[in-house]
């Protein structure tokens, strides 16, 4: 049997053989002056089957939800898959610190495809190269943009049980001097912060560290801020007192028409923004709101500009 | 308030990567300890690491608020390297599978191939090591997020299982299992009660047994019984004591020797871990957790009690491969 991506999920037993033989030729192939060493060809043919076996795809059946992968065409997924090889293939030639010369090298091989540069390759997107490229621009792209920045903000809010974390965390702002949120937790937590004993400040730093790490990386503090900028969007004014509404499976959409939360998800959102006063929805299908509320809900999501 | 200054973003962006450090003491566990040093090697983070094609493909079409939907993805890509690592290859793979001219890529006649008898031994050993380490990270990652991730972990170590029936060579079919136990061990969270008391003797099946000096060792403990054809018998292991599987018709039946005098004069429980993963046999009283034995234990140590019946057959390569990897740990210990 073929493979394909949906093979590879349900029948891998079947065109495991076809699988390892087209990843073993294209390794060789790009592995160039390391062709030959088959420690080499194993190093490029593993780490593309240790990939899809971590993406949930080798083996997984219907025991793992379906990834994009499976949506591509064969011809894509073959695309996929020989970028992945020519990648990891590069990074062993570097490794082994021998030149990486462009196409007209593996021209040589008789191969027909990939006659341009491989770095010419060029999707349009917002950006001119990965986004998140490091670590680094990931954190700066947290730290600077409105809404993870919003998000940064919700979580410290969870902590509002715990003044000594907050005392440790104000601290830390202090010492780094990030200005707006130091002001941020003066302003949120005035009354927590009164008459705190700074003691075992590390400990409570560390308490302070994994709960905002939890709640950075869980998946309920995004679908709630999603959920309010969809209200506002999605709002339609119905009645001449102003009253606005808008469905529950209109918010389990993005602006495209494309369902990507549940019906669960949304619920859970809606039941937080009523627990923060900012609705007063009891469960109905149509979510109903006042002006008020709309703009309340809007500050919720924007960046706090007035402080 | 004016907009953070680009000195504020610094600091910050530098404290979020400080905070969303994935801790040392997380990603060491039991399973890793196991590892061969290199071999299969970085920690990774299953629940966000299967998001990684969805994320890159959403970021490729600009796809709106794509930024909040996977904002616990960023977050975590923050404070990992691994899933990093991981991300920038998925999304630049991806970029080339989308592109509107791609080239063909053939594949050849070769490739084509049906069954995973043409597969090199080693790639099948990969591949039942991968997704028994696939299960350990799940059931890992469920550990960590209460979450039961049990029903996903079992079924790719039972794959993994059946793709090892492929490797007809005892060491390296071993191999590709060595971390199986203790994987399966991961998802043992609720343990029948009578397994809260320790184990008097964990035995281990010894496999590719053929008529080598050790089995034939461990066989002349079990002295009660005719010898069989050692293709008919699994021999197990506990330190210096011994013991054997044998088949009679349907029913297996475990041999013990030699059993300390503490148990002698007492019924014992079985527990053979595996046993609930794999269902081709129909245990004695229905838990291969708490296998009653039928009688107690001898004066002279011994032990001869059935386990269950099955239509697996010893005799038969494939089906005697898949019943010494059910026996990979039998445990014992006193009844009452």
């Amino acid at each position: 049997m073929l493979f394909s991506a949906h093979n590879l999920r349900y029948h891998i037993e079947d065109c495991y053989s076809s699988f390892c033989s087209f990843l073993q030729r294209r390794a060789k192939f790009y592995l160039r002056q390391l062709a030959h060493d088959s420690m080499e060809v194993d190093e490029v043919v593993d780490h593309i089957i240790e990939q899809l076996t971590r993406l949930g795809l080798i083996g997984a059946r219907d025991n793992e939800p379906p990834t994009l992968l499976e949506q591509l065409t064969d011809a894509q997924f073959l695309a996929f898959l020989n970028r992945s090889i020519k990648n990891k293939a590069i990074d062993r030639l570097r490794k082994k610190r021998l030149q990486i010369s462009p196409a007209a090298d593996l021209e040589s091989y008789g191969e027909v495809e990939e006659e341009k540069d491989p770095f010419e390759d060029k999707v349009e997107t917002a950006w001119s190269k990965p986004p998140f490229a490091t670590p680094e621009e990931a954190a700066l792209e947290a730290a600077k943009n409105t809404l993870l920045f919003v998000l940064l903000k919700e979580c410290i809010r969870l902590l509002g049980n715990a003044p000594h974390q907050l005392l440790a965390l104000e601290q830390e702002f202090e010492e780094l001097g990030v200005e707006e949120l130091v002001q941020f937790m003066h302003k949120e937590f005035d009354a927590q912060l009164t008459n705190v004993e700074p003691d075992h400040m590390s400990q409570h730093k560390d308490h302070a560290h994994k709960k905002l790490r939890i709640c950075l990386q869980g998946s309920s503090n995004n679908l709630r801020v999603l959920v309010a900028l969809r209200l506002s969007q999605y709002a339609q004014r119905v009645t001449k007192t102003g009253e606005i509404s808008v469905s529950i499976r209109q918010l389990m959409k993005d602006t495209q028409g494309k369902q990507d939360l549940s019906d669960q998800e949304v619920k859970r959102a809606l039941e937080y923004l009523v627990s923060r006063g900012l609705l007063n929805w009891q469960g109905e299908e149509i979510v109903r709101f006042s002006s008020a509320q709309a703009k309340r809900i809007a500050r919720y999501y924007e960046k706090d500009d007035e402080q | 308030m004016a907009e953070k200054n680009g000195f504020d973003n610094i600091q910050l962006a530098q404290w979020l990567q400080q905070v969303l450090a994935t801790p040392p003491g997380q990603v060491q566990t039991q399973i890793d300890s196991l590892r061969d040093e290199g071999e299969l090697a970085g920690n990774y983070h299953p629940q966000f690491y299967t998001q990684l094609p969805n994320f890159a493909m959403a970021l490729l079409k600009n796809e709106p608020y794509v930024i909040l939907r996977y904002a616990p993805l960023i977050y975590h890509l923050i404070g990992c390297r691994t899933c990093h690592t991981a991300y920038l290859e998925i999304y630049d793979a991806m970029k080339a599978a989308i592109q509107p001219d791609i080239p063909a890529i053939e594949v050849e006649e070769d490739e084509q191939m049906h069954s995973m008898v043409n597969v090199p031994v080693r790639m099948v050993e990969l591949l039942c090591e991968l997704l028994i380490d696939q299960a350990g990270a799940l059931l890992r990652q469920g550990r960590h997020e209460h979450t039961d991730n049990d029903v996903r972990a079992r079924a790719l170590l039972q794959q993994a299982i059946y793709i090892s029936l492929h490797i007809k060579q005892n060491n390296m079919r071993q191999h590709a299992l060595r971390n199986l136990v203790e994987v399966a061990s991961l998802a043992d969270t609720t343990p029948d009660p009578i397994e809260q008391n320790p184990a008097a003797h964990s035995y281990a099946s010894l496999v590719g047994s053929g008529n080598g000096s050790r089995n034939a060792r461990a066989w002349r403990g079990v002295h009660t019984l005719e010898r069989p054809d050692s293709q008919q018998v699994i021999y197990l292991q506990s330190g210096r004591l011994s013991g054997a599987i044998t088949q009679h018709e349907d029913t297996l039946e475990l041999h013990l020797v030699d059993l300390d005098k503490e148990l002698r004069g007492r019924y014992i429980t079985i527990s053979v871990l595996l046993g609930t993963l794999l269902e081709p046999v129909r245990w004695l009283g229905g838990n291969p957790r708490a296998i009653r034995s039928q009688s107690p234990v001898a004066a002279d140590g011994s032990l001869t009690t059935s386990l269950g019946k099955t239509e697996l057959h010893l005799g038969k390569a494939e089906d005697r491969y898949l019943l010494e990897t059910l026996f990979k740990k039998l445990d014992v210990r006193p009844a009452d």
